[in-house]
C-alpha cells in the first residue's frame, strides 16, 4: 500500500509539473461546446479534473484527508464553494437569473481553479521537485515569449476566444495593428501572465547565484518587452505595483529610484502603450480629445436613444447618406459624443462599458440578492471589476468566503518572508508582490475567472505553501 | 449577545423569506383605461405568468401603479425596490423580440420579482420617438394606443425559500466561525 501511495504522489507531481506547462502553452482549442455560451470545455479541463480525481483517492489512501479537513484554508475554499453552491440554486430555483448549465458550469470553473491550489500545496514535497518546477516555469514564460515574437513577426497562427466566432477555436493571423496574445488567446491574459512571471523573475534575480541572474535578467527583460506589445496599461500599471513591492519587502528600496527612471524611460518612448496611457488621461480624466458631432439629424437624435431593441432605418441609397455615414478615417460605429482619434475612441469605450453597462450590472446584482448575489455567469462573460464581479454573482458572503481565502494565503506566505533559505524566502516576497499584483489586475480586469491566468495564480501559490514545507 | 441576535435575525429572515405573497400574474390588477393584449407571447399560455396591456400609460405612472399593487398583495411595509435594467434584458425576462424602451424590476430580495417591460413609440406629448413609430391596436377594435406594458412575475416556492435561507444562515454561521479562527 505504501509503495502504491509513494507511486501515486510522484504521478501527482508529474501531473502538476505538467499543468505548469501545458496550461500556459496549449492553445484555447475547445473539445466540447456548451449551448448557450462560448466558454468552452477543453483538453485542461479534463486534465485537471483527472489531477483533482487522483489528489483526492491520494489524500484518502494517505491518510492526509483527516489534516486537511482541519485545515483553516481548505476549510475557506470548503466554505467559498458551499456558498457557490447555493448561491447557483438561489439563481436558478429563487432569483431565476441564470441558465442552469450554464450556472453550473461556471460554478464547476471555480472549483476547478481553486482546486489547483490544495493540491500543488501538497504534492510537491521536496526541494529539487520545487526547483524542477521553477526551471518548467522558466522555459514556459521563455516559450510565451517566443511564440508571441512569432505572431508578430513571423505570421505564427492566433487562437483568440474575444468573440464566439473566434473561440470556435478558428486559426487566426495578427493584423496590423493587432496586439499578441501568444497561446492566451486574449492579449490582456497574456499581460496579466506576463506581469506575474516578471514579478517573481525580479524576486528569484535577488536570490541566485550570478550566474544564473543572466538569463533571469534576459527573460524578465523579453517578457517585459512582449508586455509592452500587448500595450495592456492596467498590467503594465500592475507590474509597477508588483515590483515595487517587492522592492519594499526585499528591502532594497534604493531600487525604487531605479524603477522610476525605467517607467520614465518607458513612458516617453514612442509607443502604442504610452499614446494608450496618454488617452487615458486626457480623454476618462480630463475629458479632452475632438468629439464626433454627428453628421446627419437622425444620427445627432439616435445617438441620445438606448433602444437596441427596436428596429432601426438602415437602408440607404448611397454610404454617404447613410443613417450611419461617417467621413473617412473614422470609425464607422460611431456616435455623437465618442473621440475621433481611434486610439482615444478605443480608451474611451474600454472606459465607459465598464463605467456605464458592466459595473452597474453589478451593482443591480448584489441589490437584487445582498447575500448571494445572482449566480455565477448572471453577469454575462465579464463585468472586467474581479470584486464586483464577486459581489453581484455570490453577494457577500461569497465574496467574504473568498477573501478568507485570499487572507489565509495571503498570510501563510507573509510567513515566508522569515524563512531561513534564501531562495524560498525570495521566492515567498516575489509570490506576495505577484499577489498583489494580480489584485490591481482583478480592478479592471476579471482575472480570477481568466482560465489560464486563474490557474496559474493558484498553482504557483499552491507552491509557495508546499515551499514551506519542503524539505531538502 | 451575539448567539441572541443571529438567532433573531435567522428568525425574522425566516418570516421574511415565507411571508405569504402574490401566487401567480393573475392577482395583479390590469392597467387602468387599458386593453389586454391577446397577442401569441402576451398571455400564459405561451409564456407562463406573463400579461400585457395597451394603453395610454407612461412609465412614470405604470411601474409606480406596479409598484403600490405588489406591495399591497405581499403584505409588506415597505415598497418592492425598483432595478433599472437595459432594455435589451427584456429578450431574457420576459420572451425573446419583445420590443422594449424601458425594462424595470420591482423586487423583495430573496423572495420574488416582477418584471415591467414599456414600449413607448412615443413621447407623451404625442411626438415620434423614432423613425417608424405606430399606435397600437388590440384585435379588430378601432382603438389606438401609445403605450404597451408587458409584466412577468416570478415567484418563488416555499421549499426553495426554506432551503435558501438554511443556506445562508448555515453560510454565516461558517464565515464567522472560520473567519475568527483566520483573523486570531
Amino acid at each position: 500500500m505504501q509503495k502504491s501511495v509513494t507511486l501515486l504522489g510522484r504521478i501527482l507531481f508529474l501531473l502538476v509539473l505538467f499543468l505548469f506547462v501545458f496550461i500556459p502553452l496549449y492553445p484555447k482549442f475547445p473539445l466540447f461546446n456548451v449551448a448557450g455560451t462560448f466558454v468552452a470545455i477543453r483538453l485542461e479541463d479534463l486534465m485537471i479534473g483527472l489531477t483533482v480525481a487522483l489528489w483526492g483517492i491520494y489524500m484518502v489512501l494517505s491518510n492526509q484527508f483527516k489534516t486537511l479537513i482541519k485545515d483553516k484554508l481548505f476549510l475557506a475554499i470548503l466554505l467559498f464553494f458551499f456558498i457557490g453552491g447555493v448561491s447557483v440554486f438561489s439563481a436558478i430555483f429563487l432569483t431565476h437569473s441564470v441558465t442552469p448549465h450554464i450556472g453550473f458550469l461556471h460554478f464547476f470553473r471555480r472549483i476547478e481553479f481553486l482546486m489547483l491550489l490544495p493540491i500543488a500545496a501538497s504534492v510537491v514535497k521536496t526541494k529539487k521537485q520545487f526547483i524542477w518546477i521553477l526551471i518548467f516555469l522558466g522555459l514556459t514564460v521563455l516559450t510565451v515569449n517566443g511564440y508571441a515574437l512569432g505572431q508578430q513577426y513571423l505570421d505564427w497562427p492566433v487562437i483568440s476566444t474575444t468573440n464566439s466566432e473566434f473561440s470556435k477555436g478558428l486559426i487566426l493571423g495578427l493584423t496590423p495593428g493587432g496586439r499578441v496574445n501568444s497561446t492566451f488567446a486574449g492579449h490582456y491574459d497574456l499581460a496579466v501572465f506576463l506581469a506575474m512571471a516578471i514579478v517573481i523573475l525580479a524576486a528569484l534575480f535577488f536570490a541566485v547565484k550570478k550566474i544564473i541572474k543572466i538569463p533571469i535578467v534576459i527573460l524578465a527583460g523579453l517578457s517585459f518587452l512582449v508586455l509592452m506589445m500587448t500595450t495592456a496599461r492596467l498590467s503594465f500599471a500592475a507590474l509597477l505595483v508588483g515590483i515595487l513591492s517587492l522592492l519594499l519587502l526585499i528591502k532594497k528600496r534604493k531600487y525604487i529610484l531605479l524603477l522610476v527612471v525605467f517607467v520614465a524611460v518607458v513612458l516617453t518612448y514612442p509607443s502604442q502603450l504610452r499614446d494608450r496611457f496618454i488617452s487615458t488621461i486626457t480623454v476618462n480624466i480630463f475629458h479632452q480629445g475632438q468629439r464626433y458631432e454627428g453628421r446627419t439629424d437622425d444620427q445627432k437624435l439616435r445617438s441620445q436613444l438606448n433602444i437596441p431593441t427596436l428596429a432601426i432605418k438602415t437602408s440607404s441609397n448611397s454610404a454617404s447618406t447613410s443613417t450611419f455615414a461617417t467621413a473617412s478615417g473614422i470609425a464607422t460605429d460611431i456616435t455623437p459624443g465618442e473621440p475621433i482619434d481611434t486610439t482615444q475612441l478605443g480608451v474611451y469605450r474600454s472606459f465607459q462599458i465598464r463605467l456605464n453597462i458592466e459595473w452597474p450590472r453589478a451593482i443591480t446584482a448584489l441589490k437584487k440578492n445582498p447575500f448571494l448575489g445572482t449566480g455565477y455567469s448572471s453577469l454575462g462573460i465579464a463585468t472586467d471589476n474581479d470584486f464586483l464581479r464577486s459581489l453581484g454573482e455570490v453577494g457577500f458572503l461569497g465574496t467574504a468566503a473568498f477573501v478568507l481565502v485570499l487572507l489565509e494565503a495571503a498570510k501563510r506566505i507573509i510567513s515566508g518572508l522569515k524563512n531561513e533559505n534564501t531562495l524560498i524566502r525570495f521566492f515567498s516576497a516575489g509570490v506576495l508582490s505577484m499577489f498583489i499584483a494580480f489584485i490591481v489586475n482583478g480592478l479592471f480586469i476579471d482575472v480570477f475567472e481568466a482560465s489560464k491566468v486563474a490557474s496559474l495564480f493558484w498553482l504557483i501559490l499552491g507552491l509557495n505553501l508546499a515551499a514551506l514545507k519542503l524539505k531538502e | 449577545m451575539i448567539k441572541k441576535v443571529f438567532i433573531l435575525f435567522s428568525l425574522l429572515l425566516l418570516i421574511y423569506m415565507l411571508w405569504p405573497g402574490p401566487g401567480k400574474i393573475a392577482d395583479f390588477a390590469p392597467l387602468p383605461s387599458s386593453v389586454k393584449s391577446t397577442l401569441a407571447g402576451d398571455n400564459i399560455e405561451q409564456v407562463s405568468n406573463v400579461a400585457a396591456y395597451f394603453s395610454d400609460n407612461y412609465r412614470g405612472f405604470v411601474v409606480p401603479y406596479y409598484s403600490k399593487i405588489y406591495q399591497s398583495l405581499s403584505h409588506l411595509p415597505f415598497p418592492p425596490m425598483r432595478l433599472n435594467h437595459p432594455p435589451e434584458y427584456s429578450w431574457n425576462v420576459i420572451k425573446k423580440h419583445t420590443d422594449s424602451t424601458y425594462m424595470e424590476e420591482l423586487v423583495y430580495p430573496l423572495r420574488d420579482s416582477l418584471y415591467v417591460n414599456g414600449f413607448e413609440p412615443f413621447y407623451e406629448d404625442g411626438s415620434l420617438k423614432f423613425w417608424g413609430s405606430t399606435k397600437f391596436t388590440e384585435g379588430s377594435s378601432p382603438d389606438l394606443w401609445y403605450t404597451k406594458a408587458t409584466i412577468r412575475y416570478y415567484p418563488a416556492g416555499t421549499t426553495v425559500k426554506f432551503l435558501v435561507w438554511g443556506g445562508i444562515i448555515f453560510s454565516i454561521y461558517w464565515l464567522f466561525r472560520l473567519g475568527k479562527r483566520i483573523f486570531i
